[in-house]
């Protein structure tokens, strides 16, 4: 079946195309306009603005660490409306099925859950399996994993590393690597209390900057299209712009993804020795085009900070609200989730959210910095309409400064900068800069052949209105949001990637598993039999 | 071949599928209980409750609260199985009967052999545990402290008073092994609890070893693994979490989820009347349902051999027994896919829900 969506105002970066024309779909593909003209289904989107499906690159929505802090918190997601027909459990706030449900309806089409733990890889799976209409992916954490650790405590070849780096990737069903502190949840379990990036590794003789960059190389080797994911050591801390400054210095060159660097963007300046370092972490990211950076910004919001940083967590399990927490020490990281709530009138969380989007508007290229909030690490993936709005209007910026304490404001340097992005620039950074990110050909993009998932908003002044409820979402050509509203499911694809390795290496790790667990490595597998029939991967091609 | 029954007569299966699926739209408030299924048979029976604007419960709901209502109110420090092998210096067991619950704990602990990770790397493993059955802790050579499952509580109350530099009864029971205990546990760099909800500890008891663990946390590192309850409840726990966002013990009456441990307890529901049908599902054992009253109509699911006398009964198989299923290892403190042990045809949980809910159109009103 042919469709046309006639008239939109069309913004598309991955072809360039900002301006009034037509996109034409066959079933799930963009196609080029027919010679007859003719589609069986016209639709006229004159008024609005036409994009691809949003790309979202990090985002908790999956996992163990995620459904113990649902477990946590059952006052936080009380649920108040019954679902419409056809969508069970879409109101079932914080669910599987509320995710895909929301998501869906602001027009995003994939999101990417950046922390699968290797031995929990099967329930991350069959979370994702149930987040209805989008597509998912995965990022794989490696870093504090003890087989990693003593293949560098032996000083063994990239080559052995790359095998067992490709080998996880492909086995946990992942689109590449994420680090999380490295060799720092290692060390929590030997009682440290902080781990920098030139802090050793007890038992093991291993830096973080070791560990990270043997992976970032093994990333590069194996074909993974998206750099090394880096949540580096010292977060939160006031002063830990150095950790971030020397991270970036260490990255040799090579692509190196920094995740959620609002929370490393700080200074130790002001009289709560608390401020924004957004604009020398900018200057930094703008002089390294080989880094690329999420931001995760701080919305005002009661939420909870969910992480496989679990030295960390710990530390901010006294700082909690409401104070209580869950702290896993897992078979590599593990992971802590303790509530949170940023408050509007409190220095430092407005500190924060200065910080963020300070770096949004320092950042030159909106191929470089990407919109995540750290779900919900930094507030709910649903603000991010709020977020666009405040990127795209300095008087909205100005709204909300007018009510934060003046004296957070004296310590960044937001109020100064008028800079708007423009719907191109959200485009750029939403969509054909994320799919770039993972190597996707053929989504964040209205280009021929790419998948038909597009998202049709109508213009208004209340920016986060027009990105909260989009006037239609196609999701694999299908029509599945009308209005803001999701009217049936459709089930999504998880997307992969299959680096190749060494075979080899099967053998070694069966015998580490038995002599070190007495356990046969195969109970750890994802095999498809162990997801629900109507799971579909899909294998997203590695980089050449 | 499956098997069904009515009132402990044979009827062909589609005849008790159409038959239960009469029961369930007839209901005004109908529960999903037992909930003894591997993770497919869970995600299956809570979206026929939520269709059904019914309930649903694990037949184990209790021990599972134990810990989760620990967790939501206090505070909850865990490791998986392998860190405890493989790191734990010291290791605490509480409460009687460790070794029937999870048969495979001393092989995979491996108390007797030393630590292979961190400092403590191959230094003698420290052994303790309180409130032991007879002849359980036979040969493991761990200091044992007395206590009755109701008083284990009281015994880690002095124990954390212990470790606090706090006063205790000079005349407590067992006083000396519990102060050795406090002071191996500071000593120690990584110290490892083991319990059960199901071995009738209950949620005070609980909280205060996890209040143990925090006090140690404070200058040593300390964590627990928690012993899960029967028939799959670790597993139908996340599966209902991530669905539901609540643990069993969830209505949708209104349309949407709502958790009340008291409120959606299928033995009160069905007892009180509040709940016109139950649908059982026992797929692991056939573990009876705990209510008495008999006229609540009953669609039991349960594996052969435990057909009950009354009601509408449909065979399913037994998970990793007759069919391959995913369920939460307590081995790994994860996710895993058992293969059939002795592979049979009988459909399981799963696909008999979803035999049932082709009969049923959705009401969504």
């Amino acid at each position: 079946m042919i469709t046309v969506l006639r008239g939109g105002h069309i913004v598309d970066p991955a072809t360039g195309r900002d301006g009034v024309g037509d996109v034409w779909f066959e079933d799930d593909r963009i196609i080029a306009p027919p010679i007859s003209g003719k589609a069986d289904v016209e639709m006229d989107v004159s008024g609005h603005v036409v994009m691809a499906g949003a790309i979202d690159i990090h985002s908790h929505i999956a996992g163990g660490n995620v459904n113990t802090a649902r477990l946590l918190l059952p006052e936080l997601h009380r649920a108040m409306r019954a679902r419409l027909e056809g969508t069970p459990l879409s109101t079932a706030k914080w669910s599987t099925y509320e995710t895909g449900r929301l998501y869906a309806q602001m027009g995003f089409t994939t999101v990417v859950e950046p922390a699968m733990a290797p031995h929990h890889a099967l329930q991350t799976h069959l979370e994702l399996n149930d987040v209805p209409i989008i597509d998912k992916g995965a990022l794989t954490v490696l870093g504090n994993d003890a087989f990693l650790l003593e293949m560098l405590r032996k000083n063994e070849a990239q080559g052995a590393i790359n095998d067992y780096v490709a080998l996880t990737v492909a086995q946990t069903h992942s689109l590449g690597l994420k680090c999380i502190n490295p060799g720092g949840c290692e060390g929590f379990k030997e009682n440290m209390r902080a781990f920098g990036l030139d802090d050793v590794v007890p038992f093991y003789g291993v830096t973080s900057r070791q560990i990270f960059q043997t992976l970032q190389k093994a990333t590069a080797s194996v074909g993974v299209h998206h750099p090394l994911h880096l949540h580096m050591n010292n977060l939160g801390i006031a002063g830990n712009i150095q950790t971030a400054l020397d991270t970036m210095d260490a990255a040799q060159g090579l692509p190196l993804h920094l995740a959620h660097v609002q929370f490393y963007a700080y200074g130790a300046e002001g009289k709560h020795g608390f401020s924004s370092a957004s604009a020398r972490f900018a200057e930094k990211i703008n002089a390294n085009p080989n880094i690329s950076v999420d931001v995760g910004q701080v919305m005002f919001s009661d939420t909870v900070t969910i992480s496989s940083d679990v030295l960390k967590q710990f530390n901010s399990m006294s700082g909690g609200i409401p104070r209580k927490g869950a702290i896993f020490d897992g078979d590599a990281n593990g992971g802590g989730v303790v509530p949170y709530v940023y408050k509007i009138s409190n220095y430092y969380n407005a500190v924060q959210w200065a910080a963020g989007l300070e770096l949004f508007l320092l950042i030159n290229n909106p191929e470089q910095v990407y919109f995540t909030t750290d779900h919900p690490n930094g507030g709910p993936f649903t603000a991010y309409p709020e977020l666009f709005a405040l990127l795209m209007s300095a008087d909205r910026r100005a709204q909300v400064m007018a009510r934060l304490p003046a004296e957070a404001l004296e310590q960044t340097t937001l109020p100064s900068l008028t800079r708007e992005y423009s719907l191109y620039e959200i485009a750029q950074m939403s969509r054909s800069g994320a799919a770039k990110l993972f190597g996707f050909k053929d989504r964040g993009q209205l280009g021929v052949n790419a998948i038909a998932d597009i998202a049709v908003y109508k213009p208004s002044k209340d920016i986060a209105a027009m990105f909260r409820r989009a006037a239609l979402v196609f999701k694999d050509g299908d029509l599945v949001v009308r209005e803001g509203a999701v009217t049936h499911y459709r089930t999504g694809k998880t997307l992969h990637i299959s680096p190749g390795f060494d075979k080899n290496i099967h053998r070694r790790l069966d015998g580490y598993y038995d002599e070190l667990y007495g356990l046969p490595r195969t109970i750890f597998d994802v095999s498809e039999a162990a997801l629900p029939k109507e799971n579909r991967f899909s294998e997203v091609a590695c980089r050449n | 071949m499956s098997k069904a029954s009515l009132d402990g007569k044979e009827i062909t299966v589609e005849a008790a599928y159409a038959h239960a699926a009469d029961i369930l739209r007839d209901s005004t408030f109908p529960v999903v209980a037992g909930l003894g299924a591997d993770i497919a048979g869970a995600r299956a029976a809570i979206l026929l409750a939520e269709r059904l604007r019914g309930a649903f419960d694990h037949l184990a709901a209790h021990e599972i609260l134990a810990d989760l209502d620990v967790l939501r109110s206090f505070s909850m420090f865990s490791t998986t199985p392998n860190e405890a092998r493989v790191r734990a210096d010291c290791i605490l067991f509480v409460g009687p009967g460790l070794t029937q619950l999870w048969p495979e704990m001393l092989t995979r602990l491996a108390p007797a052999a030393s630590p292979k990770h961190g400092a403590q790397a191959g230094a003698p493993r420290h052994l303790f545990w309180i409130g032991a059955q007879a002849n359980e802790a036979a040969g493991l050579g761990a200091t044992l402290i007395d206590a009755t499952p109701d008083g284990v509580a009281d015994v880690l109350a002095q124990l954390r008073a212990c470790i606090g530099e706090r006063p205790v009864r000079q005349d407590a029971a067992e006083l000396d092994k519990i102060v050795k205990l406090a002071q191996t546990l500071k000593a120690a760099h990584f110290s490892v609890v083991i319990w059960s909800a199901s071995a009738g500890i209950d949620t005070l008891a609980i909280e205060m070893l996890q209040g143990v663990v925090a006090d140690l946390n404070v200058t040593t590192r300390a964590t627990g693994v928690p012993i899960g309850a029967r028939s799959g409840a670790a597993g139908v726990t996340q599966a209902a979490g991530w669905m539901t966002g609540f643990p069993p013990r969830t209505g949708f009456g209104r349309g949407y989820p709502e958790h009340d441990s008291w409120r959606f307890d299928a033995k009160r529901l069905v007892e009180s009347g509040e709940a016109d049908a139950a649908l059982w599902i026992s797929s692991y054992d056939g573990e009876a349902p705990p209510w008495s009253r008999a006229d609540v109509p009953l669609i039991t699911l349960a594996p052969r051999g435990k057909e009950p006398g009354h009601g509408l009964y449909i065979e399913v198989g037994r998970p990793g027994v007759t069919h391959d299923a995913v369920e939460y290892a307590q081995d790994i403190g994860a996710m895993t896919l058992r293969k059939a042990t002795a592979p049979s045809a009988e459909p399981d949980v799963s696909a008999v829900i979803h035999a049932i809910m082709a009969h049923l159109s959705e009401k969504t009103s």
